[in-house]
């Protein structure tokens, strides 16, 4: 019986669904967290009768034809790559890039690492790091007896330094853009790295064409919506009902059918 | 066999294919784009000799299975705010290249691929009016208009194709959300695309529910005519065949 096979795809697409808003409501709080969704398409169909086939020799047409799906799965869990809100923190290591494209970090096994989530620290050494103690690229070292340290949306860094009227600039921060962002491998602690879907990195100065500009002091929010998530799960959930719906009834028709055989 | 046995066997057939078609839908219900399907069914007539008390031809009706009619009613808009999640209000297909050649969807969940071309989840490109369409870095945000035109910061990027047909009822279901057709694609002009968005399923569960509902009693009700068909065979067979005085 075909009917139960379509109704488990159906349950188990549904299920799918909700591990992934379950993950978005859980990292509402996430800095630079960006919103997944599952997608289905339809499965392959079964030609019983091709529609379009002849019907007689003077050229009628069957119409519609009798295909018989089977079932629903899922093609893809793709991110919403669009801009959280920015949170205002006042500590002056935290970064908002307001537009497009990633930091880079420099993995501690050399690889390269992009992230959006711009909570960083200084070292021991001085060095601006995440909050796992590794290098934002390109690698810039605030001085020890720095007071204050500004980095405007253009990415440069300056350090108040006493004695010196002007301040110091000690670095300057670059973005790295994807031509396709959305195929970013997620490997967890906010980090994406490169695949080959998702192109090569381009960097660039923050601020100039295609990149987006650096906010200091500032956070970006999670771009997950509570409510739309609630409605969602909500649907989800009566989508898993019906189909779990269907194998009761599917499964009432057959045993009636044995119960026929038996007596 | 007895001819009630066998009308009551097609009826139960094609209720089995009704409920296939039902599980279908209700396992669509979130598939973008998905058109819900009703099973159609035609009396087959068949010509049996009358039996000892009956005068003339007996015309006996089985039932038969001819089609799946799609219902091609526009499904609900749904907001996903992805720039490449693309809705079409009114009629009309998009087009996508696949190694078979051409198909059409409805289901407008794109994507880029490495490259910056627009393509499918399979990574099949989406056909614009001068084939397939890729967006550069330096474009920023998107804009893809009603018509669907897509521009970005230095202007027009291309045009989405976007095809109609008037057979739309003879298209073949490819899976992954794909139509084919043979027939050559119109322009059609009375549609709309609204970017961040897509086309939800038009399955409405309340009504797959209810025809679920509907299969199984009648389903139940030829089972309890079997049943009693069946009794009565027995009986007759007890009656008949027994033994004088037994």
């Amino acid at each position: 019986m075909r009917a139960l096979n379509i109704a488990a795809t159906g349950m188990f697409a549904q299920q799918t669904n909700v591990e992934v808003i379950a993950n978005n409501l859980a990292n509402m709080n996430t800095t630079a967290y960006k919103q997944q969704r599952a997608e289905f398409q339809d499965l392959l169909y079964q030609n019983v009768e091709q529609p379009g086939a002849q019907t007689s020799d003077s050229g009628t047409l069957l119409p519609s034809g009798i295909q018989l799906g089977a079932g629903v799965r899922t093609a893809a869990v793709y991110r919403i790559n669009s801009q959280g809100t920015l949170n205002n923190t006042g500590n002056p290591y935290d970064l908002a890039i307001n537009g497009a494209g990633y930091f880079r970090i420099t993995m501690p096994d050399g690889t390269d690492a992009y992230t959006r989530a711009g909570n960083f620290a200084l070292s021991p050494e001085g060095q601006i790091v995440t909050d796992k103690g590794y290098v934002v690229a390109p690698g810039i070292a605030v001085p020890q007896n720095a007071t204050a340290i500004t980095v405007n949306a253009q990415g440069q860094v300056q350090a108040t330094i006493p004695g010196q009227t002007a301040p110091q600039q000690v670095g300057q921060f670059e973005i790295t853009r994807f031509p396709n962002e959305g195929g970013l491998n997620a490997v967890g602690d906010n980090l994406y790295t490169e695949t080959p879907s998702s192109g090569s990195p381009q960097s660039g100065v923050p601020g100039s064409i295609g990149y987006g500009t650096i906010q200091q002091g500032f956070l970006e929010g999670a771009n997950v919506n509570a409510v739309e998530e609630m409605t969602s799960l909500i649907t989800a959930q009566r989508a898993y009902e019906m189909n779990s719906k269907v194998i009761t009834a599917a499964d009432e028709m057959l045993q009636m059918t044995s119960r026929l055989a038996g007596s | 066999m007895d001819n009630s046995l066998l009308i009551s066997l097609s009826q139960q057939l094609s209720a089995y294919q009704s409920m296939d078609v039902i599980a279908n839908n209700i396992a669509n219900v979130s598939t973008p784009g998905y058109r819900r399907e009703e099973p159609t069914f035609q009396e087959y007539v068949a010509h049996v000799r009358p039996s000892e008390t009956q005068k003339g031809m007996q015309a006996l009706s089985f039932v038969q299975q001819t089609g799946t009619v799609r219902n091609m009613a526009q499904g609900s808009l749904q907001s996903t705010s992805a720039p490449f999640d693309l809705a079409i209000s009114g009629k009309g297909y998009f087009v996508v290249q696949t190694p078979a050649g051409d198909r059409y969807t409805r289901n407008g969940h794109f994507t880029l691929d490495s490259g910056g071309q627009i393509v499918t989840e399979d990574g099949n490109p989406v056909q614009g009016d001068g084939g397939a369409i890729t967006i550069s870095n330096d474009d920023g945000d998107i804009h893809i208009g009603a018509d669907g035109v897509i521009s970005g910061r230095n202007g027009q990027i291309g045009k989405l194709r976007v095809a109609g047909f008037n057979g739309e009822l003879a298209m073949k279901k490819e899976g992954a959300s794909l139509y084919s057709t043979s027939e050559t694609p119109t322009t059609p002009t009375d549609f709309k695309i609204s970017q961040g968005a897509l086309e939800s399923s038009n399955v409405q569960p309340v009504v797959e529910i209810s025809h679920m509902i509907d299969v199984m009693r009648a389903y139940q009700a030829t089972a309890t005519m079997t049943q009693s068909q069946q009794d009565l065979l027995r009986q007759a067979i007890d009656k008949l065949g027994g033994q004088p005085g037994s």
